[in-house]
C-alpha cells in the first residue's frame, strides 16, 4: 500500500463547519465523514445489526429537528422522526480503560453485557488489513486470555480518552508516547499524529475516529439488546475535559450516529445515583428533607475527579467540582519506569523490539499492581528478550513512594473541592469512592482520611456508578417518568473551570468563575488601552491558569467600530452565558458611549476553534496583543 | 454576583430576542418570554427582593432558604420545566446565593436597608408587600 493511498486521517474536511449543534449529520446518512474506512465499518455494522436483530425495523432516520442544520449543508427533505420507538437516551461511560453502557428499562437502570458476558468492555480498536474491530465484542482478540497481549501489539489504539482533543504540547500526550502504538509529536500545539501497526506499516488515524468506531460497535450492541434503533445518548466525561475536548466527544458520537443529549462530568452522574438512593431511603423511612452532603471521588485509568454534592428531596446540587489528568495509567507507567529505569535508553524509536518489550512489561506490571491491592508484596518477573530481564519485588511503601506525586494531586483536588464548596470535612455525610483506582488501598485511606471518615458509602458499585447515573439522566432528559417517583430527580450542575478572556497583556480575566451554578450569565466591563482604539480582540479562554496562555483557547473574535475616544473612557461589556444544555455563548459590544454610531453587539457560540491550535493563541498575542488589547475596568461600587 | 447589574440587564435585554431565535430546537416551544413561570407576577424583576424571589420571610433560617430554593428549582430549572428559559433559574439562584451565605446575606440586608432609607416615601406603598412577609412570620 502506498502511503498516499491510505485513508485521510482527518475526518473533517477543512470546510466542515463544526460546532456540537451544527452537527454534520444529515438526515439521510448516518455519517458524512470523509474517511472511507469508517464508512466501511459503518456499513459492516449495519449489515451485522440488520442480521442480528430479528424484529424488522426501518433504519432510523436521524430526525432533523434535533439538529440545527449547518449553514453550508444542502437541505434535505423533512423526515418525520420515528416516534414508534421508545426514545430513551442510553447512558455511556467511555473509560480510558473500559467502557460500559446502560439503559433505563422501564423500572430500573440495566447495564448491558456483551457477547462475552462483560459489563465493562475494554476500550480499544484493533486495526487489521481491511477490518476494524473494537473491544465491545472483543472479536479482535484471538483468544479470550490473550486479549491484552493483542491490544499491546501495536495494532490496537487504546487510551483514546487521554488523547482526544489534546495538543502535542500536552504532557498527557507526551506520556502516551510510551504506549505500543505510534504517537508522534511536533511540540508546537497541533494535534498529535497517531497510527496503528498494520502489516508492519504504521497506518494513521485520529482519536475521534477510533472513538467513533468503538461507539458504533457499542451502539450496535445496544440495538441488538433493545431490538430497536437508538440515537440519543448521555455520556460521562472527566471534570477536567475542556470545552474543546467536549466538542471532540460530540464529534465522535455524531460520526457513530449518536446524538449527545448531555455530557455529564463523571462525579455528577454518581451524585445523581446517590440522590436517587437517598430519595428512596427517605421515602422508606419517612425522613424529612434533610440535606445530605456527599463527597464523590472518582479515579479511573486516565482521570481523577472530585465533587461535593448536596442532596435533599431528589434535588442534587453540585457545590464544587475539580479534576485532574492523573489516573491508573500514570501509576502503571511510574511502576514500569521504576521496574526498568533504563527502558528508554534500551529501546530507541518505536521498533518492533520495543513494542514487544513494552507489552510484556506492561502486562506484568499491571498484574502486579492489581495483586498488590490484596497482598503485602508482589513480584514482577518478566523476560523482555534480548537478555533484558526484570526481576523486582514491590511492596506498599515502595509503591506509594514511587507514586507520591499522584497521591498529592488527588489530595489537592479534594482539598480544592472542599474549599470551593465552603465546607469542612465534618460537614460531609458520605464519602463515595468510585472508579478502578478506588480499589487501591492508599487511595482509599487518603480520601477517607481527608474527609475524616472511617468507611466509604456502601450502596454504590465503584465500576458501575457513572454509567448508571448517565442512564438515569438519559431517562430523565428523555422525559421518562416513573410512577414510583424514582425518576423525579433534578441535578443542578456547576461549571468546573473558569471562563474568561485575555486582557491587560497576557492576563486572564475570569468572567464566569469555576463552580458557578449553571444556567448562568455573568458580565464584566472592559476598556480600551489606546487612544482612539477602534478595534479590540476578544480571545476566550477556559482554565485555572492566571495567564491566558496557561488556559485552553476556545475561540476569538474582534469588536470593530469602537467610537474614537481617549483610552480608558470607552466601556466594553463582555457577557458570558451558559444555558441548561451547557452551551456557552459570548456577547460583546460597546456600552459606553451609546448612540447610533455604536456597532451592534456580537454573539458568538463557543468553542469556535475546529482544532486545538495551541499556537493560535500565541500568534494572536504576537500579532494583536498590543494593538487590540483590552483592560479590565475596575468595578464601580454597586448601589 | 454583584457584577450582574445594570449593563448586563441592558445588554441582555437587547440580545434576548436574537438568543432565543438561535436557541437549540430541542427546547420545545422555544418560548422567549423570560420566565414568568412560578414567580409571583411583578411589574419589574427589579422590584423583587431576594426574599420575595424565594418566597421566604426576612427572618427565614438558612435551612428554610435552602428548602425553598430546592422546591422552586424544581419549578423553574430548565431541566425540570420544559420550555422555561434560563432567566427564572438564574434569578432564583442569585437570590439563593446571596441569602444562603451568612456574610453575603448580612451585606445584602444592609444594602436593602440603605436603599429603602434613601427612597423612603415610595417604600410606604411598595413596602406593604415586603411587610406582609414579615407579618407572616410566626415569631
Amino acid at each position: 500500500m502506498q502511503p498516499g493511498s491510505s485513508a485521510s486521517p482527518l475526518l473533517l474536511p477543512p470546510s466542515t463547519a463544526f460546532s456540537p449543534l451544527h452537527s454534520p449529520l444529515r438526515s439521510r446518512s448516518h455519517c458524512n465523514c470523509s474517511s472511507p474506512r469508517l464508512r466501511r465499518s459503518i456499513a459492516k455494522h449495519r449489515r451485522e445489526v440488520a442480521r442480528a436483530v430479528t424484529v424488522a425495523f426501518a433504519w432510523p432516520q436521524m430526525s432533523e429537528h434535533f439538529y440545527t442544520v449547518a449553514s453550508d449543508s444542502e437541505t434535505t427533505g423533512e423526515d418525520k422522526p420515528q416516534q414508534s420507538f421508545p426514545d430513551v437516551a442510553i447512558g455511556i461511560d467511555i473509560g480510558t480503560s473500559k467502557c460500559s453502557v446502560a439503559v433505563w428499562n422501564g423500572n430500573q437502570v440495566e447495564l448491558l453485557k456483551n457477547t462475552r458476558n462483560q459489563k465493562g468492555m475494554r476500550s480499544y480498536v484493533m486495526f487489521k488489513d481491511d477490518t476494524l474491530s473494537a473491544g465491545v465484542t472483543g472479536a479482535a482478540a484471538r483468544e479470550n486470555g490473550h486479549e491484552e497481549r493483542d491490544i499491546l501489539s501495536g495494532s490496537a489504539i487504546f487510551n483514546m480518552k487521554r488523547l482526544i482533543g489534546r495538543m502535542d504540547t500536552d504532557e498527557v500526550v507526551q506520556a502516551s508516547k510510551s504506549l505500543p502504538f505510534l504517537v508522534q509529536t511536533l511540540g508546537i500545539g497541533v494535534r498529535p499524529f497517531i497510527a496503528a501497526l498494520v502489516n508492519n506499516m504504521w497506518r494513521s488515524t485520529t482519536p475521534e475516529e477510533v472513538l467513533a468506531i468503538f461507539l458504533l460497535e457499542l451502539k450496535a450492541l445496544v440495538e441488538m439488546h433493545l431490538k430497536h434503533p437508538v440515537r440519543n445518548a448521555v455520556l460521562t466525561i472527566p471534570v477536567s475535559f475542556s470545552r474543546f475536548q467536549q466538542t471532540r466527544i460530540e464529534r465522535a458520537c455524531a460520526m457513530a450516529g449518536l446524538h449527545v443529549l448531555r455530557l455529564m462530568p463523571e462525579p455528577t452522574a454518581v451524585a445523581l445515583l446517590y440522590a436517587q438512593q437517598q430519595q428512596q431511603f427517605m421515602h422508606d423511612n419517612m425522613g424529612s428533607g434533610i440535606e445530605k452532603i456527599a463527597l464523590i471521588f472518582n479515579m479511573g485509568a486516565g482521570y481523577c475527579d472530585a465533587a461535593v454534592a448536596a442532596t435533599a428531596g431528589g434535588v442534587s446540587q453540585i457545590r464544587a467540582l475539580s479534576g485532574c489528568t492523573v489516573g491508573g495509567e500514570d501509576i502503571l507507567q511510574n511502576i514500569m519506569r521504576h521496574a526498568l529505569p533504563s527502558f528508554d535508553s534500551l529501546y530507541a524509536g518505536q521498533t518492533m523490539d520495543r513494542i514487544k518489550s513494552i507489552g510484556l512489561l506492561r502486562i506484568a506490571t499491571q498484574d502486579a499492581i492489581h495483586k498488590l491491592a490484596n497482598q503485602d508484596t508482589v513480584e514482577i518477573n518478566v523476560d523482555l528478550g534480548n537478555g533484558h530481564k526484570v526481576s523486582k519485588i514491590l511492596d506498599h511503601s515502595e509503591f506509594e513512594q514511587v507514586n507520591q506525586a499522584i497521591f498529592e494531586k488527588c489530595e489537592n483536588i479534594i482539598n480544592q473541592c472542599l474549599i470551593d464548596a465552603k465546607l469542612v470535612p465534618e460537614d460531609i455525610n458520605d464519602v463515595i469512592l468510585v472508579g478502578g483506582c478506588s480499589k487501591i488501598p492508599r487511595i482509599r485511606s487518603l480520601v477517607l482520611g481527608l474527609c475524616k471518615k472511617e468507611i466509604s458509602y456502601k450502596n454504590i458499585d465503584a465500576l458501575e456508578a457513572a454509567v448508571s447515573g448517565a442512564a438515569l439522566e438519559g431517562a430523565i432528559a428523555s422525559g421518562v417518568t416513573d410512577s414510583s417517583g424514582s425518576l423525579d430527580l433534578l441535578t443542578i450542575q456547576a461549571t468546573p473551570m473558569n471562563l474568561g478572556i485575555r486582557a491587560g497583556g497576557d492576563s486572564f480575566a475570569a468572567i464566569i468563575p469555576r463552580n458557578t451554578t449553571v444556567p448562568a450569565r455573568r458580565d464584566m466591563l472592559f476598556t480600551t488601552t489606546h487612544d482612539n482604539q477602534s478595534e479590540a480582540l476578544i480571545a476566550v479562554y477556559e482554565g485555572e491558569g492566571e495567564r491566558a496562555e496557561d488556559n485552553h483557547l476556545l475561540g476569538y473574535f474582534k469588536i470593530t467600530g469602537i467610537p474614537a475616544a481617549p483610552k480608558e473612557t470607552v466601556e466594553i461589556s463582555v457577557c458570558m452565558d451558559i444555558d441548561a444544555s451547557n452551551v456557552l455563548r459570548v456577547f460583546a459590544g460597546v456600552v459606553k458611549p451609546q448612540g447610533p454610531a455604536v456597532p451592534p453587539f456580537i454573539e458568538v457560540r463557543m468553542p469556535t476553534l475546529d482544532d486545538g491550535h495551541g499556537w493560535c493563541g500565541q500568534a494572536l498575542a504576537k500579532m494583536y496583543g498590543k494593538t487590540l488589547d483590552l483592560a479590565v475596568l475596575p468595578k464601580k461600587l454597586q448601589p | 454576583m454583584a457584577s450582574f447589574a445594570a449593563t448586563a440587564a441592558a445588554a441582555a435585554a437587547a440580545l434576548l430576542p436574537g438568543r432565543c431565535a438561535g436557541a437549540p430546537g430541542a427546547r420545545r416551544g422555544g418560548r422567549c418570554a423570560a420566565s414568568a413561570v412560578a414567580l409571583p407576577p411583578a411589574p419589574a424583576a427589579r422590584a423583587q427582593t431576594h426574599y420575595e424571589v424565594l418566597g421566604v420571610g426576612a427572618g427565614a433560617s438558612t435551612g428554610e432558604i435552602r428548602a425553598a430554593y430546592r422546591r422552586l428549582a424544581r419549578e423553574v430549572h430548565p431541566d425540570a420545566a420544559a420550555g422555561s428559559g434560563n432567566e427564572g433559574f438564574i434569578r432564583l439562584h442569585a437570590a439563593y446565593a446571596a441569602l444562603a451565605d451568612p456574610d453575603e446575606r448580612a451585606r445584602y440586608d444592609r444594602a436593602v436597608a440603605v436603599r429603602r432609607a434613601a427612597e423612603a416615601p415610595p417604600v410606604a406603598s411598595v413596602g406593604f408587600r415586603t411587610r406582609r412577609w414579615e407579618t407572616d412570620q410566626c415569631w
